[in-house]
């Protein structure tokens, strides 16, 4: 059976996030195709499978088990295959080193996850449209 | 730069010059004074012996015998008129044998010429009063270029029966005869002779002026000029003749030992001035070169570098110097060691804390937040998705968990933000106070929604401050934020932003009309959480304030509030002037 064709990439290791996530999604009908992974090993090992397409956007965490989110970006970036996918860097930390070296790494977005449920729920969401519905990836 | 290294050679110089010209003077005057004391004695000496030579020299016993020839005697009592052969024969014995003989004349008494023998005459009169037993001198006459002297006598025995014997001689010169006075007086000393009264006055050699008449008139030595040559002269009367002789030495013989004296003495003078220089100089070094060299030990100690020493060769007070000073900078050099390892440690220590607290503030960021966030977020999902299953007073308490996980959220944020003021850098530049004050307030007016009277913000001209233009923007929104917010329920609120001088520094302050505080907790107004109004009156975390007094306790100035209940608040922050 060939892999699923994922649109959005969640890396999360907080199941409570990685629910409301998915739930700020489905609100925009934007959960149909989305893939969760615990850790950053876990979201390596998703690329690292080449048969599978590339998702459209891949919102990462940097707080992560395992290998951290900006390991991921480091790597996501370096490669060829991946390196043009949207990362839109999705995390509780508002500290200016993260989101220099997040920039640095190549992330395309670094938002700060807000306590107030709909004004998180709003972010993801409008993240969700923004790179899945109005932008244009190379073909 | 004073130095003793070169004071002291220059004292010494001084005081050994100083010693020299004082020896030397004293020297001269007193060379010069024995050399006139015997210049003294030797002129009357040099006179003396020339008037005694005078005496016995001139042929006044030739004519005395003439005068008491027979002979002549007998032609004068007749009156020239018998024995006139006689006579001749007698007077010329006496002129053929003499020289220097001019002529010699046999007169009356009256002074008639009565007989004259000899080559020539030069007066036709008696020159002097004959001497009755002897012949009489008449002062010295001149010719021309020649000198001659005259001498009468008397011959006969009264003035009816006799006549006058009178010889003129002449006086003989000769180059030689003043050298030879000269060698007989003992060198240097000129001998002169001359009529008491005045000229004609020679040398034996040739006629010369007369010495002026306080000379000869002097009872001891004394100066004049001749010939534009000071000298020093002593006079002396020729006995029974109207002469006087003068002897001279030149004034420059008289003092001319001083002036050896000076000639030798002075260039050992002067060597030992120069020898005497140099040892001050050697010495001088010698004392003060390790002196030179602790100074410029110490001067390299203080400009930093620790490593320094003196050599300390030497076994005397100086040698001692060297030791403790070396042993003072091995003692400064260890302590300053100790401290940096101190300091160096400290830091580290710091640093480790510092990264803890960072890691902390990044936890809290991370962590704290995540399950808020589920808090949150999952109240709400019950409140929209199972809404229709919950009853009012279930409905009420989740409400109150949304509000609380808000106002925690918050928090969170506000003491992270906190937090990082003390970590980030102060970027120090000129900040234009009025237009970043007008900025603010533009944004107070525009997020003043919930306001239902009017809101009045008036900003007098600011002086522009030295600061962190991003800080101090937080320090002004904070405080028109709070001002804003405590006149929210004012019918009419005003806000001023204004400043005052005050010395060096300048005091800014917002003044606003709202619900002001009580004064005796104006302390507690900028601490950490500190609120004096509860939550339902006046939202807000209680770290507007602290984060203001931190800010401006960072720019080196200080924080303090006035108010009363009910009348208002102003907030001052003073800020260091643009100088400092």
């Amino acid at each position: 059976m060939p892999p699923q064709a994922v649109d959005i990439l969640i890396v999360e290791d907080n199941a409570n996030d990685a629910e409301l996530t998915l739930r700020a999604l489905k609100q925009r009908n934007l959960a149909n195709q989305v893939h969760v992974c615990r850790d950053g090993a876990e979201a390596l090992d998703f690329f690292a499978d080449r048969v599978r397409p590339v998702p459209k956007v891949v919102l990462l965490d940097l707080k992560l088990p395992k290998v951290d989110g900006l390991e991921v970006l480091r790597h996501l970036k370096g490669e060829t295959r991946t390196k043009a996918i949207p990362i839109v860097v999705l995390t509780s930390s508002r500290e200016e080193p993260d989101i220099e070296r997040a920039y640095a790494l190549g992330a395309n977005s670094y938002i700060v996850k807000p306590v107030d449920f709909e004004a998180f729920a709003r972010a993801v969401s409008d993240v969700g449209l923004y790179w899945l519905l109005l932008n244009h990836p190379p073909q | 730069m004073r130095s003793i290294q070169r004071t002291f050679p220059l004292f010494a110089t001084a005081l050994l010059i100083a010693v020299a010209v004082v020896q030397l003077t004293v020297g001269y005057v007193e060379v010069r004074q024995a050399s006139r004391r015997l210049a003294d004695q030797r002129l009357p000496l040099a006179t003396k012996v020339l008037a005694d030579l005078f005496q016995v020299s001139q042929g006044r016993a030739r004519v005395t015998g003439l005068a008491k020839n027979p002979a002549i005697v007998a032609f004068l009592r007749s009156g020239g008129r018998t024995g006139r052969d006689s006579a001749l024969a007698a007077m010329r014995r006496l002129t053929s044998d003499t020289a220097t003989n001019a002529g010699l004349e046999l007169r009356d008494f009256g002074g008639k010429l009565l007989l004259r023998t000899g080559r020539f005459a030069i007066t036709d009169s008696v020159l002097v009063s004959p001497g009755k037993d002897s012949a009489r001198y008449g002062p010295l006459m001149r010719r021309d270029s020649t000198l001659f002297i005259a001498v009468t006598a008397a011959a006969g025995d009264a003035e009816r029966s006799g006549g006058i014997v009178q010889q003129l001689s002449r006086v003989v010169f000769n180059a030689q005869t003043p050298k030879m006075l000269t060698g007989l007086a003992g060198g240097d000393i000129s001998l002169y002779v001359g009529n008491a009264s005045g000229d004609p006055w020679t040398d034996f050699g040739a006629l010369v002026p007369a010495p002026p008449q306080r000379v000869l008139t002097s009872h001891t030595p004394s100066l004049y000029e001749r010939a534009g040559e000071s000298r020093r002269a002593a006079a002396a009367p020729v006995p029974g003749t109207p002469w006087m002789v003068v002897a001279e030495l030149p004034s420059r013989l008289v003092v001319a030992p001083a002036r050896g004296y000076l000639l030798n003495m002075a260039p050992i003078a002067i060597l030992i001035v120069i020898i005497g220089t140099l040892a001050a100089w050697w010495g001088s070094r010698r004392l003060t070169a390790p002196l030179v060299g602790v100074t410029q030990a110490a001067a390299a100690i203080a400009a930093g570098d620790l490593t320094q020493r003196v050599p300390k060769g030497r076994d005397d007070e100086l040698g001692r110097l060297a030791r403790s000073f070396n042993t003072m900078a091995e003692q400064v050099s260890r302590s300053h060691q100790h401290l940096e390892a101190q300091v160096a440690q400290r830091t580290k220590a710091l640093e480790g804390t510092n990264a803890e607290l960072e890691s902390f503030s990044y936890s809290v960021s991370h962590d704290l937040r995540a399950p808020l966030r589920a808090i949150h977020g999952f109240a709400r999902i019950l409140l929209e998705d199972h809404n229709a299953k919950l009853e009012p007073e279930a409905q009420r308490l989740l409400g109150v968990i949304d509000q609380n996980t808000r106002r925690m959220g918050q928090l969170i944020d506000d003491l992270l933000a906190f937090s990082r003021l003390g970590r980030t850098d102060l970027m120090t530049g000129p900040v234009d106070m009025k237009e970043l004050t007008q900025v603010i307030a533009d944004e107070v007016r525009r997020g003043d929604t919930a306001r239902q009277g009017s809101l009045e913000i008036t900003i007098a001209p600011l002086p522009p401050a030295r600061g962190d233009r991003g800080l101090l923007r937080q320090v002004l929104s904070n405080l028109l934020q709070n001002a804003a917010k405590f006149t929210r329920e004012r019918p009419s609120a005003h806000i001023e932003v204004g400043s005052l001088p005050d010395g060096g520094q300048t005091v800014y302050f917002v003044k606003d009309n709202g619900a002001g505080f009580d004064a005796r907790y104006a302390d507690k107004l900028f601490g950490v959480f500190q609120r004096l109004h509860s939550t339902d009156q006046f939202d807000g975390t209680g770290v507007g304030l602290a984060i203001v007094k931190r800010i401006v306790q960072r720019h080196g100035g200080r924080v303090w509030a006035e108010g009363a209940v009910d009348q208002g608040a102003t907030f001052y922050f003073a800020l260091p002037g643009e100088e400092s």
